[in-house]
């Protein structure tokens, strides 16, 4: 329990501290919001009212605070760019509330698959004695590896929608409408995103369980007269995975950008090309909130993962 | 009748076992001795099956009452070898601390034997296993049975692994060094737990050691291994007061026993000459231990592992210092040595910087460099500190041939590895490199309890040499009483951080004032 309150306040202020990085970072490069909205014709009395009307005149840490404090009581705030009809600028709620979904299912379901395939994977990978599937394995996920995701994406939109017609390139049925459906879509992004992770996490299994069945304790389980079979799953596999864990949870930030990176390819409507044109466009408060976001969702999995890696080795706990 | 009948064993070179013939009798206990290298740990993991993969049968078999169970030219049958894994036969390893699951509670693991040999209930077999605990030793066998493996100390671990050996009464158990990694009071109680299973389930016991005087404790027979054959065997008795061969006599002579080769300081000094000048004086020490907290919130905890310690080590004497694992040995030289800051009190020295010889030479000495390399290393530290006199690069080589000659290594070591080198050898560069920046003072941690008997011995000869023609100090520190014996001529008894009793060698021996340090001599 006290080890939960100690995370929540490792969580709380890792969000403050990043929510004040984005914000300063914002302050530091170069680039006017209100040139940027009013383009280079406007007058002195016209930017000079706008920066009044986005409250840009305020010193920088009243202004964060304002801000902060707007995010606090569920206001995120309202986009600089985009404008809902002529007199209402858009709030950025409403904004990335269809959008980051989308990205944030992208990612769990490639990190689904990742963990679908490279475990057991890694574990076949292991038992195996077959020289040949040993070197298949090896070049197959070394060039997996070596493979950048959005080339992946290319290959998968051209042997899968084009050659094969799996599915239909550009193709996206809203995930409120019609969940399944929505899922169906994003398999071939998630696997894109997914393969080189795959093939990282397969290997490092299998080098992590080989390593362990040099183990003293595989030994012994080997005198009380257990199978091959029964130490690899009983014995040798827990123990394998307690550093793979450990990566799993490092790669999810690298999921939620190559997610962000995989989106365009397909041409879904995630928060990828909103981010980008929000940071060309000095649109602050849009990409404050998403990068909030995304921290804390990938904080909240090395959580579970730290979670999980208590559960496996029972020697953490204690510490 | 169980019996290894001509076992050649090879990985991928030469035999490593040659021609092995054992025998096993119904509650007698078959000791092999040799030394590391000599296959005697082959030869127990081929007959139980374990051994790795790689390794092939070149000729012989194993004959288990009347099953063939291996048989040199015919692959391994895994599936009649579980049969008898567990069953008829079980094993003792020599490392508690990793032989065991760590992931797994330990009651589950020697259940695990039961699920796999009987068909009991799971309320039969938890009640068979903690009885088993019961036979072990073990009380508290509810928490034990419920325990992970970090929250066992080594004995109740090793306990644990036996409780796991003998739960099905096998015919056959295999102990290989079942006590080395333990503690000497701890390794008492296993070696007595084995001697009386041993006797109360009339079963053969296969128990292989380096230490000769263990296997006179506890073995009725002896069979002594070098370079993978069997050079002698006969009952403990034959093999100990009259071996055939020069190699077994050369292993008796290794153990360090009760003999003094070392003068005592009282006789080496001259007629009117007083006790040697002390080279570091130790006064009113006390050495805490910060364990570090979990994170920020954490308080940290000031641990005291060594109390009030006073005493001092004079020019050309061998302190010896002796205590269980966690003691405050450790704790304490590293002070002396100015490794740990944390203290209270006063250390003052006489002479040069002390210096120190470790206790493993396989993990000491850095593998990257070259033996000369390593030499040089101290006195270019030396060289780079502020004050000091720089040496040129051929002084600093000529000192590190001179040192190389001094502890009995030819000039063309100097462009060896470590890992080119033997264990002793290794020593050897260790105790060079202690000595090169000329200090007074050496302080040895368990310098020896890492080699086999015979390079024990050679190394406390070079000690003891090297003693008197540079007039050392040494700091001794060991678990072996015998060593502690021939090697020094004070001893510091050291238990829970207090320093209990301190005198000389003999006296102590012959007189010890404190019932523990009793114990202690009573029980090596």
């Amino acid at each position: 329990m006290r080890y939960l309150g100690k995370k929540l306040i490792t969580l709380i202020m890792t969000l403050f501290l990043v929510s004040a990085a984005v914000f300063l970072a914002f302050q530091i490069i170069p680039g006017d919001v209100v040139t940027s909205i009013l383009g280079t014709e406007a007058t002195p009395e016209m930017e000079a009212k706008l920066r009044e009307e986005l409250g840009l005149t305020e010193p920088p840490v009243k202004q964060y605070f304002h801000w902060i404090g707007g995010i606090l009581r569920g206001d995120l705030g309202v986009s600089y760019r985009y404008s809902r009809n002529m007199n209402e600028m858009m709030p950025v709620a409403e904004l990335i509330g269809d959008k980051l979904p989308v990205t944030l299912w992208l990612a769990a379901f490639s990190f689904v698959l990742i963990l679908l395939i490279s475990l057991p994977l890694g574990v076949i990978w292991a038992k195996s004695a077959n020289p040949a599937l040993d070197a298949v394995l090896g070049v197959l996920t070394q060039a997996s590896m070596a493979i950048p995701s959005f080339f992946l994406g290319i290959l998968v939109t051209y042997l899968f929608g084009i050659v094969l017609h799996f599915f239909v390139p550009g193709g996206y049925v809203s995930y409120e409408k019609d969940f399944p459906a929505f899922l169906g879509y994003l398999f071939f992004p998630a696997l894109s995103v997914a393969i080189p992770k795959i093939a990282m996490t397969a290997r490092f299994l299998r080098n992590s369980m080989l390593t362990q069945m040099g183990a003293d304790y595989v030994r012994t389980a080997y005198g009380k007269g257990c199978t091959r079979r029964r130490v690899m799953y009983g014995h040798v596999l827990r123990n394998a995975l307690m550093p793979v864990v450990t990566f799993l949870g490092m790669i999810v930030a690298e999921i939620v950008a190559g997610s962000i990176v995989i989106e365009q390819v397909f041409g879904l409507p995630g928060i990828g090309r909103l981010l980008v044109s929000s940071v060309n466009n000095r649109d602050f408060p849009v990409v404050e909130i998403l990068i909030l976001y995304i921290t804390f969702v990938v904080i909240l999995v090395y959580f579970l993962v730290d979670i999980l890696y208590r559960v496996i080795d029972p020697r953490i706990s204690e510490k | 009748m169980i019996r290894v009948e001509n076992l050649s064993v090879a990985f991928d070179g030469p035999e490593v076992v040659k021609n092995v013939t054992l025998e096993f009798h119904d509650g007698e206990i078959l000791g092999v001795v040799g030394e590391s290298g000599s296959g005697k740990s082959v030869t127990a993991l081929t007959l139980m099956g374990l051994v790795a993969d790689n390794a092939r049968v070149t000729s012989g078999r194993i004959l288990f009452d009347g099953q063939v169970l291996l048989e040199a030219g015919k692959p391994r049958d895994r599936g009649l070898y579980r049969r008898y894994q567990g069953e008829k036969m079980s094993m003792v390893f020599q490392e508690p601390m990793t032989s065991l699951n760590p992931t797994q509670r330990v009651g589950l693991q020697v259940d695990e034997v039961l699920r796999l040999h009987t068909s009991l209930s799971p309320r039969e077999r938890k009640e068979k296993v903690l009885e088993s605990f019961r036979a072990a030793g073990l009380s508290e066998e509810e928490r034990i049975y419920a325990s992970y493996p970090h929250q066992l100390s080594g004995g109740m671990r090793q306990r644990v692994m036996i409780a796991m050996a003998v739960i099905l009464h096998p015919r056959l158990i295999v102990a290989d060094e079942p006590t080395t990694a333990l503690d000497v009071t701890v390794q008492n109680q296993i070696i007595r737990l084995l001697k009386s299973i041993n006797e109360k389930e009339n079963n053969a016991m296969l128990f292989i050691t380096h230490d000769l005087n263990l296997a006179k404790r506890i073995c009725g027979r002896i069979a002594v291994m070098k370079d993978g054959c069997v050079v002698e065997q006969g009952t403990a008795e034959q093999i100990f007061l009259h071996p055939r061969q020069e190699y077994t006599r050369r292993l008796i002579q290794a153990v360090p026993g009760r003999v003094k080769k070392n003068r005592s300081l009282e006789e080496r000094r001259e007629p009117g000459e007083s006790l040697g000048e002390p080279v570091a004086e130790v006064r009113n020490l006390s050495v805490y231990y910060r364990e570090s907290g979990n994170s920020l919130f954490d308080r940290k905890k000031h641990r005291c592992v060594v109390q009030n310690a006073d005493f001092e080590i004079r020019q050309g004497e061998s302190l010896g210092l002796v205590g269980e694992s966690g003691c405050g040995k450790t704790s304490l030289a590293k002070a002396i040595l100015g490794m740990n800051r944390d203290v209270e009190g006063k250390i003052l020295h006489h002479t040069l910087r002390p210096q120190m010889i470790f206790q493993d030479p396989y993990s000491s000495l850095n593998p990257a460099g070259t033996v000369g390399w390593l030499l040089m290393e101290p006195l270019r530290a030396q060289s780079a500190r502020e004050g000091a006199r720089p040496m040129t690069k051929e002084d600093m080589k000529e000192a590190a041939y001179q040192m190389l000659r001094r502890v009995g290594l030819e000039d063309s070591y100097f462009h060896r590895k470590p890992s080119q080198l033997s264990g002793g050898q290794r020593q050897r560069v260790s105790i060079a490199q202690a000595l090169i920046t000329k200090p007074g003072l050496i302080v040895a941690d368990e310098p020896l309890s890492a080699l086999d008997v015979t390079i024990q011995a050679q190394i406390m000869e070079l000690m003891q040499g090297l003693q008197q023609e540079l007039g050392l100090s040494y700091l001794f520190i060991s678990h072996d009483i015998n060593v502690v014996y021939r090697m020094c001529d004070r001893i510091m008894v050291m238990r829970q951080g207090k320093i209990i009793e301190i005198g000389d060698t003999e006296e102590v021996f012959r007189e010890p004032r404190e019932e523990y340090t009793r114990q202690l001599l009573a029980e090596s």
